[in-house]
């Protein structure tokens, strides 16, 4: 430190690689006990007799999908927080998963008969990915002015389109028959049950290929940091403002849609995770980037672990865990940012 | 070493919001862009600064127009101070600082450690050092946010290329003391061979500071050159519409009625 | 008990047998998990309960079944709750699910024995098939089916005999509307629901044969369509505090059988769950509409 500044000793904080391995340790902590507990008791001692199937096809498979899915939605809402230079900010906001509820309603309600035949099950999780993308791509079309998009525009865009969604969803519900409705409801719950292999690994590439850049390249995450100053003082600070929105949707319009896909609705991780590392390592993106995936991934098999369990041999939505657990969480978060500030 | 306009003119939604025919101002001085409300300054600043894309062609700096110049090594080149200070999230008053460093990336200052509080002490921010931003006062903020943009121009000794400060009303949030105390570092800065364009609204601060007055009104420079020559109490009546008469201490102030 | 080997599911579940489940199915006494209320109804009136393990949360009758561990919800299962308890059959309709866990426990080897619900009596049939295959209660099973048989076969002719009275005296059908009301809005039944189906083989028409499925009551529709007769739940009467209150929604307080008062209130399990209280509940909604 220069002579300057020494005059001013810093207040002390653990470094960062600190912080990283004891988040990784966390993570790998709650993997070990989602592994452990479920409806299916002692997977060691019954291993031969079943146990061993459970787990290989039914739990691990599950465990990978909360792994992924809270990477994903982690991620996806510290870039969404940043690129909005908003902490309330969520990846709904740009229509991704009003957009993957409504492409799943049009699959479950109207079906699309060309599309079932070639894919069977794979069709709602198509049909949703696709809804996804598409409803993003529209807010971001509609968002741009002058090849401009401003972020306010954005904003004021994706509202106008998840109400919209919103609105066609309601229609979905009326149009639906008894069946159609509970399949549609219960998607729109979100819940982890049901994975398998197959659509897992697709699923974690797809999300891999899209959280690469962020998660493996600092530079966006500086980026991140220098639009927080406003994007006319990021801009004469020689950060190209359009390609770093357009980087940031793409992710999150890749990952949250494809986890969206699968899961359905799962509420609160995208708000929460950025704002945990934001309250225990700073706001420096290219800390908060990671630690979101490690503390999204945490949230979802904590979350995803009570819904097996608690009320066995039944299941909770995923949705209900991760808001019993996310509301107190982040009311004692502000509550503790206030007693530090 | 200068920067300059040619033929720069913008219109929007039909109006007239500059037309500036000729411009220009060289680097090492201190000018002051004054003007009423709505007179177009702070459009001709985002020009000059490269904001304005539709214009970016007509503006030249360090002999190359503004769409010809590299984004990072302009960012390094020029910085420009706007007046809002807000930022989201509670990042360190060093964190704000090290900002200003991102065009440098490529090619680090040989004393990169120590940038940062030499520019906060230059704009009398030093004790704020391991504060956290968001929990500052306006005028403290301004002041951090000065100290950023002055790391943002601090080039490596051997690039020798003009640098430009442009400010937008940096006294505008700051007390008496603190004022007069951003002045003097404009000048400071100034006579280290830096350019200097700055807003302000108040003409006996740019009589005491400023090496080079221009008085903007309607989109276009009405008058240009030495505070003593252009700042006289009948083009301060034509375009302010304000009475005044020159009182003469020590550099020629202007007494208002 | 068969073991199923599932190759159609393929694609999405992967190409896994499960030895281990094979091995341990048929060796000991049946565990069954039972969904659906009617499925569960025909469970407890073959004697089988002895035998049952689990249940959903819309098996309530008798009252024994509210007792066992429930699975939850029959259209939301989950896979690791179901395998838990090592079943040697599930037993319910095809509206059982979801589909990919359904396919995780065809994957294990879990026998699902699953009826058409289709509202007809061979629903019931089929239900009451595969819970005697899957309890091992054969002749039972024969003896169920052959009195439900015979009390299905005397409620249709007694609904002919009224039917051919009326085509002689040349008076309509009575014109019938199925209100349903648990919390929240009440609701009508159109086309393809379980209401409909009782009502025609009832011999009524529904006075609003319109959209599919349940769908909410509109006050003006409903007072148009004119209902002789409105048929409701228990259940229903009691959410809206009584049969004065169930009076006083708009959409039914201007029909003909408010002013007349004829209101049909019947258990919903009995009447629309398609169990072995069928052919009674039947001849009790006919009995109620003429």
């Amino acid at each position: 430190m220069s002579a300057l500044a020494s005059r001013w000793p810093r207040p002390a904080m653990p470094s960062n690689k600190v912080m990283g391995l004891l988040g990784v340790l966390t993570l790998l902590g709650c993997v070990l006990l989602a592994i452990s507990q479920g409806a299916y008791g002692l997977l060691i001692a019954n291993w031969h007799q079943g146990g061993a199937e459970v787990f290989w096809h039914i739990r691990a498979p599950r465990v990978l999908m909360g792994v992924v899915a809270g990477m994903a939605l982690g991620v996806s809402g510290a870039l969404i927080q940043g690129l909005f230079r908003n902490p309330l900010a969520d990846p709904g906001l740009i229509g991704v998963s009003s957009g993957a509820a409504l492409g799943a309603g049009l699959m479950i309600v109207v079906g699309w008969p060309w599309l079932g035949a070639r894919a069977g099950p794979w069709a709602l999780m198509v049909a949703a990915f696709a809804g996804a993308l598409l409803v993003t791509a529209l807010t971001w079309r509609l968002a741009r002015r002058e090849g401009q998009v401003q972020i306010t525009r954005l904003l004021l865009v994706g509202i106008a389109i998840n109400a919209g969604a919103g609105s066609a969803l309601g229609l979905l519900s009326h149009l639906a028959d008894d069946e159609q409705l509970r399949s549609l409801t219960f998607w729109l719950l979100g819940s982890l049950g049901g994975s398998q292999w197959p659509a897992v690994s697709v699923c974690a590439l797809v999300v891999a290929l899209a959280l690469s850049l962020p998660l493996w390249h600092p530079a966006q995450a500086r980026a991140l940091n220098v639009l927080s100053l406003g994007d006319t003082s990021a801009q004469m600070l020689g950060v190209n403002v359009q390609a770093v929105q357009r980087v940031c949707l793409v992710c999150v319009a890749l990952s949250v849609g494809a986890v969206t896909a699968l899961v359905g609705m799962v509420a609160f991780v995208g708000l929460l995770a950025p704002h945990a590392v934001r309250l225990l390592a700073g706001p420096d993106h290219r800390v908060v980037i990671p630690g979101s995936a490690l503390i999204g991934a945490c949230l979802v098999l904590l979350a995803d672990t009570g819904a097996r369990t608690l009320v066995a041999p039944a299941e909770l939505p995923l949705g209900v865990l991760t808001g019993f657990i996310g509301a107190p969480a982040f009311v004692l978060m502000l509550h503790r940012r206030a007693a530090l500030a | 070493m200068t920067i300059g306009a040619h033929q720069l003119s913008l219109h929007k939604a039909g109006r007239c919001l500059l037309d500036v025919p000729h411009l220009n101002l060289p680097a090492g001085q201190v000018h002051a862009l004054l003007g009423p409300n709505g007179a177009g300054k702070s459009t001709l600043l985002k020009a000059l600064s490269g904001l304005e894309r539709t214009v970016a062609a007509q503006v030249v700096l360090h002999g190359r127009s503004l769409d010809q110049w590299d984004i990072l090594a302009l960012a390094a080149h020029r910085a420009l101070l706007e007046q809002d200070h807000r930022v989201p999230f509670d990042f360190h008053v060093t964190d704000i600082v090290r900002m200003g460093r991102y065009p440098h990336g490529a090619r680090p200052h040989p004393r990169e450690v120590d940038l940062v509080s030499n520019c906060l002490q230059q704009a009398g921010a030093l004790h704020l050092l391991h504060r956290r931003y968001d929990q500052l006062s306006g005028g403290e903020k301004a002041r951090v946010q000065l100290a950023r943009v002055l790391a943002q121009i601090e080039v490596s000794p051997d690039d020798h290329a003009a640098r430009w400060l442009l400010l937008d009303e940096p006294t505008a949030a700051l007390d008496l003391a603190h004022q007069h105390a951003v002045m003097r570092l404009l000048r400071e800065v100034a006579a280290q061979g830096v350019g200097v364009l700055v807003v302000l609204h108040d003409l006996n601060l740019a009589a005491a500071y400023a090496d080079q007055v221009l008085v903007m009104n309607d989109g276009r420079i009405d008058a240009q050159g030495p505070c003593a020559r252009v700042l006289q109490p009948e083009l301060v009546a034509r375009i302010w519409g304000v009475v005044c008469e020159r009182v003469g201490l020590g550099q020629g102030w202007l007494a208002f009625s | 008990m068969k073991r199923r080997v599932f190759m159609g599911q393929a694609a999405l579940a992967g190409p896994l047998v499960w030895p281990a489940w094979a091995r341990a199915a048929g060796e000991s006494a049946p565990r069954l998990i039972s969904l659906s209320g009617g499925m569960t109804e025909v469970v407890w009136r073959l004697g089988a309960e002895r035998w049952v393990v689990a249940t959903d949360t819309t098996s309530n009758y008798p009252a024994a079944a509210q007792r066992t561990a429930k699975v939850g919800y029959m259209r939301q299962l989950s896979a690791e709750g179901v395998l838990a308890l090592q079943p040697t059959a599930v037993l319910g309709t095809h509206e059982a699910g979801p589909a990919s866990v359904l396919a995780q426990l065809r994957q294990a080897g879990v026998p699902l024995m699953l009826a058409r619900a289709d509202h007809s009596f061979q629903e019931l049939l089929a239900k009451v098939r595969l819970a005697a295959r899957a309890s091992g209660l054969r002749e039972a099973g024969q003896a169920l089916e052959a009195e439900l048989g015979t009390q299905w076969q005397q409620a249709l002719r007694r609904i002919e005999q009224v039917r051919q009275q009326r085509r002689q005296r040349q008076a309509a059908a009575p014109r019938a509307l199925f209100v349903m009301n648990h919390g929240g809005r009440p609701q009508s039944a159109g086309r393809g629901t379980a209401a409909q189906a009782m009502l025609d083989l009832a011999g009524a028409v529904n006075a609003l044969d319109v959209d599919q499925g349940y769908k909410a009551l509109s006050a003006e529709a409903v007072a148009q369509a004119r209902p002789d007769v409105i048929v409701t739940t228990t259940e229903s009467v009691e959410a809206s505090g009584g049969l004065s209150g169930f009076w006083r929604h708009p959409g039914l307080a201007y029909t003909p059988a408010a002013r007349q008062q004829r209101v049909l209130v019947m258990d919903a399990m009995a009447l629309l769950g398609f169990g072995p209280r069928l052919p009674q509940a039947l001849m009790d909604l006919h009995q109620g509409l003429s």
